[in-house]
């Protein structure tokens, strides 16, 4: 325990000098901007200021870097709880609730929760990381491919409570979602699937294609045409800027339990932010009293993913940090900051480089509470965005959106596609269809797909596989209690109370 | 401030500052184009025709150039591409800007340069991918690896090295070798992808150890195939040594041999499977730096230089060392041009005999 606090002590003597300081704070700002941006993510921002980096010394470049990538998980709810459009991906599902609490002019205490979330979960993630990260990072190692698949498979069921309107709708939502999921080079055969001879799809369709259209254009599109019959929708007076008692009452187990999924899917390689937020989304309104709130404004439906983008973000950092394995394109891209500097990522970083491993574990705390402090009076600047007029604020969301979709491949058929998927999620609104089942489909098949096959691989068929290895077992059998809990008579009122049709 | 002059001629935003700030560069060059050009392009635009190429190539660059990057932001060719092009921009006084066009295994972005313009503003930062086993994997290749592109310089190599999980019980190749043949199709070794390089050194070293029954399970990357490697999810990898090397040195994966023709730099004492009665088995990824075909001698010329003189820059030459590269000095066009056709020779067999056909 004191090597603990002598290491904190080192961490917080590094993270705390002048420089170090500024460069957090440049990082921490920076990755505010970004995220509230739409479509302009940490990853091209990082790749633009490596060069940069590589003047600087090693503790001040890479606490900058990781800087950005925090701070653009409390940008990206901003636009998501004012306009409805998703700024980072992991910030889609806070739309859901988020907006619903800006039109009954509850912005402020949407992006105030978001804010203290995300506080509080960076910090809990950032001493997982001092305390554990070792033996997390060795308890990640333990999912292969076979307990992935049987964790997406919890995931799916669990995707049919994301619903709020009817059951199958949700179901065919989630089924075209893993349709489009599949799109482009299948990994195990080479053969290209519903790619239709355009290169550009080979890859796959990106996730922020489709979020940003069907989210933030379509929203744009459907604002429109209501605005051409009815004048402006009503957004209720913004009567405070803080969360009210009430709020932080019904707040605080959202976001411990947003902090708790973050933290473990944050670990895993290839979980990240995007499914963290979901999951923290599903579990809300699962445990939920009256799920019929969520979608009308339920303050959890906020808090909830928002801690737990943050602190997924954070423990992402662990795998990087302990072992020298990236778990996403920004730990990769942190590794290449790292290794130019001469320095070799991996599980000596901690016992060579004490200083530089407790210096940015000390320097996420001081980030998440400059984050804060930046982020909490912001927040009576951004509610102005509320009474922006249409013809201004629409076209900047579109331009600001079709630049960031360009700048993610420098690709003009990214925002052909996103234009295509504002149209399709204007019918989705039209035809009463959810988009969220849809992206949670599109997120989890492909990796579904591939770890089964993976899986079957590495057994050389045996399907005994997914039932042998323990983990894999629990989840299954996790997956298969949900779904008798949605299927079984006894919870059928309950459930129909909760997925009826609105209006 | 905090940034100095030379980090910031590194950086894109600049460059498009520097874009903007001279929408046209014809003026400005003019003034500093030798006696005799500056006549010709006075007398050209008089004449309402454009400059005329040969006072372009005379004064190359005047303009910001873009370095296509085929691959992903942050993963290693594109780190290998904002080192140079960091280190270019500076050389020859005119912003290199990275631009990253991924897709199609890379084809995408070559395919991009293959058709561009050849005035040496549009450049590929190419891969033994882009050169070597895509043409020879996929079902249709929208560009010649040979005759496709104007050949600048080779930029270096990065050796590839087989490793093992540390539960395996082998200690080297002879070792592995007998306890897949006494347990035919029980272990795996893992990829970065179909038709990856990996993959195409694991079916090689398949057919040189005499058909060797193991089997091949592909990754999205090379990352995630290390995590599983690393958990002993999987047994058996080849791998480029920058993922490799840090996995080795932590003793959390046993590396058996290197797979170039000579030892690795960080590893003198690994033995290459060369040694080990494999003499033809030269596993590596290289980086080298192609424009589009016709590309004037001036530019090729003025370009390789500067590449030449990258790896006479110690800061420059340790970075791209630092990332794992070896800094391959006096490369000629000429020897990058033999490089893709004996690449292409070596990996056809190998390809052809994986079967794989990539859409």
């Amino acid at each position: 325990m004191s090597e603990l606090f002598s290491n904190l002590a080192l961490g917080f003597s590094v993270a705390g000098t002048l420089n170090n300081l500024f460069f957090c704070f440049v990082g921490a700002m920076l990755g505010t901007l970004i995220g509230v941006l739409p479509g302009i993510g940490p990853l091209a921002t990082l790749a633009m200021l490596l060069p940069i980096t590589f003047q600087l010394p090693p503790e001040g470049a890479l606490i900058m870097l990781a800087g950005i990538f925090y701070g653009a998980q409390y940008g990206g709810s901003t636009t998501s709880i004012l306009i409805n459009v998703p700024g980072e991906s992991s910030s889609v599902v806070t739309a859901l609730d988020g907006h619903a609490m800006a039109k009954q002019g509850r912005a402020g205490s949407a992006l105030a929760i978001a804010a203290i979330g995300s506080f509080f979960a960076g910090c809990v993630a950032t001493v997982l990381i001092a305390v554990a990260g070792p033996p997390l990072a060795s308890i990640a190692q333990k999912f292969g491919a076979a307990e992935y698949f049987s964790l997406m498979v919890f995931g799916l069921v669990g995707a049919v409570v994301l619903a709020s309107g009817s059951v199958i709708k949700a179901v065919s939502m989630i089924i075209l979602g893993l349709l489009l999921g599949l799109v482009g080079l299948d990994v195990t055969s080479g053969q290209g699937r519903f790619t239709f001879g355009i290169p550009e799809l080979s890859d796959g369709i990106g996730f922020v294609t489709v979020s940003l259209g069907l989210f933030g254009i379509a929203e744009i599109v459907t604002n429109l045409e209501r605005a051409s019959k009815h004048g402006r929708d009503e957004i209720a007076p913004v009567h405070s800027l803080m969360p009210t008692r009430q709020d932080m009452r019904e707040s605080w187990p959202a976001i411990l339990r947003g902090t708790f999924v973050g933290s473990l899917l944050g670990i895993l390689p290839g979980g990240g932010a995007v499914l963290a937020s979901f999951s923290a989304y599903t579990l809300e309104k699962k445990v939920a009293k009256d799920p019929s709130r969520f979608g009308k404004g339920a303050i959890e439906g906020v808090a909830g993913p928002e801690s737990a983008n943050n602190a997924a973000a954070q423990t992402s950092f662990i795998p990087m940090l302990t072992l020298g394995i990236p778990s996403n394109a920004v730990m990769a891209l942190m590794i290449g900051a790292m290794m130019i500097q001469g320095i070799t990522p991996g599980p000596q970083v901690m016992t060579k480089q004490p200083a530089l491993f407790w210096g940015i574990v000390a320097s996420m705390w001081i980030g998440n509470l400059m984050l804060v402090i930046i982020n909490l009076p912001l927040v009576g600047m951004w509610i102005r965005l509320l009474r922006v007029p249409y013809e201004m604020l629409f076209p900047a969301i579109i331009v600001f959106c079709s630049i960031g979709i360009y700048s993610l491949n420098n690709s003009t058929t990214d925002v052909l596609f996103t234009a295509g998927f504002g149209l399709i999620g204007y019918l989705f609104v039209k035809l009463g269809f959810e988009a969220a089942p849809l992206l949670l489909g599109f997120v989890l098949g492909p990796l579904m797909e591939e770890n089964l096959r993976r899986a079957m691989t590495i057994s050389r068929g045996d399907p005994m596989t997914f039932i042998d290895r323990p983990i894999s077992l629990g989840l299954l059998v996790a997956s298969l209690a949900l779904l008798a809990i949605v299927i079984a008579p006894s919870v059928r009122r309950t459930r129909e109370a909760a997925f009826q049709e609105e209006g | 401030m905090f940034v100095n002059k030379n980090a910031l001629l590194g950086h894109p935003m600049n460059a498009m500052l520097g874009g903007w700030r001279h929408p046209d560069p014809v003026p400005d060059a003019l003034m500093e184009l030798p006696m005799f050009c500056r006549f010709v392009v006075a007398a050209m635009l008089a004449a309402g025709l454009l400059a005329g190429d040969a006072c372009a190539q005379a004064n190359y660059p005047t303009k910001p150039v873009r370095m296509i990057v085929s691959f992903a932001v942050g993963g290693p060719t594109d780190l290998v591409a904002r080192v140079v092009a960091a280190k270019l921009s500076e050389s020859l006084g005119q912003q290199f800007v990275v631009e990253n066009r991924p897709g199609a295994g890379g084809n995408i972005g070559a395919d991009m340069v293959s058709k561009a313009a050849p005035d040496g503003y549009t450049l590929l930062m190419a891969t033994v991918s882009t050169h070597a086993t895509n043409p020879l994997l996929y079902k249709k290749i929208p560009y010649d690896p040979v005759t496709g592109f104007t050949p600048i310089g080779q930029v270096g190599i990065t050796p590839i090295v087989l490793v093992v999980h540390p539960s395996l019980p082998v200690t080297d190749v002879k070792g592995l070798i007998e306890l897949i043949k006494n347990n035919p199709g029980k272990y795996s070794y893992g990829s970065s992808g179909l038709g990856s390089i990996l993959q195409l050194c694991g079916e090689h070293f398949r057919a040189l150890a005499g058909g060797i029954d193991y089997v091949h399970v592909p990754y999205r990357g090379s990352a995630p195939m290390m995590n599983d490697l690393v958990a002993g999810q999987i047994p058996i990898a080849f791998d480029g040594t920058p993922s490799a090397m840090p996995q080795i040195e932590a003793k959390a994966i046993r590396v058996l041999a290197t797979g170039t023709q000579t030892r690795a730099r960080q590893l003198p004492d690994v033995p290459t499977l060369a040694e080990l009665g494999f003499p033809s088995f030269d596993c590596y990824t290289w980086n080298a730096i192609f424009a589009p075909p016709k590309t004037p001698e001036p530019i090729v010329k003025k370009l390789n230089e500067a590449i030449q003189k990258l790896v006479d820059d110690p800061p420059t030459f340790k970075r791209l060392q630092e990332l794992g590269i070896d800094p391959t000095p006096k490369q000629t066009p000429a020897m990058l041009e033999a490089l893709v056709k004996a690449e292409l020779a070596k990996w056809a067999p190998v390809a052809k005999a994986t079967g794989v056909q990539l859409d």
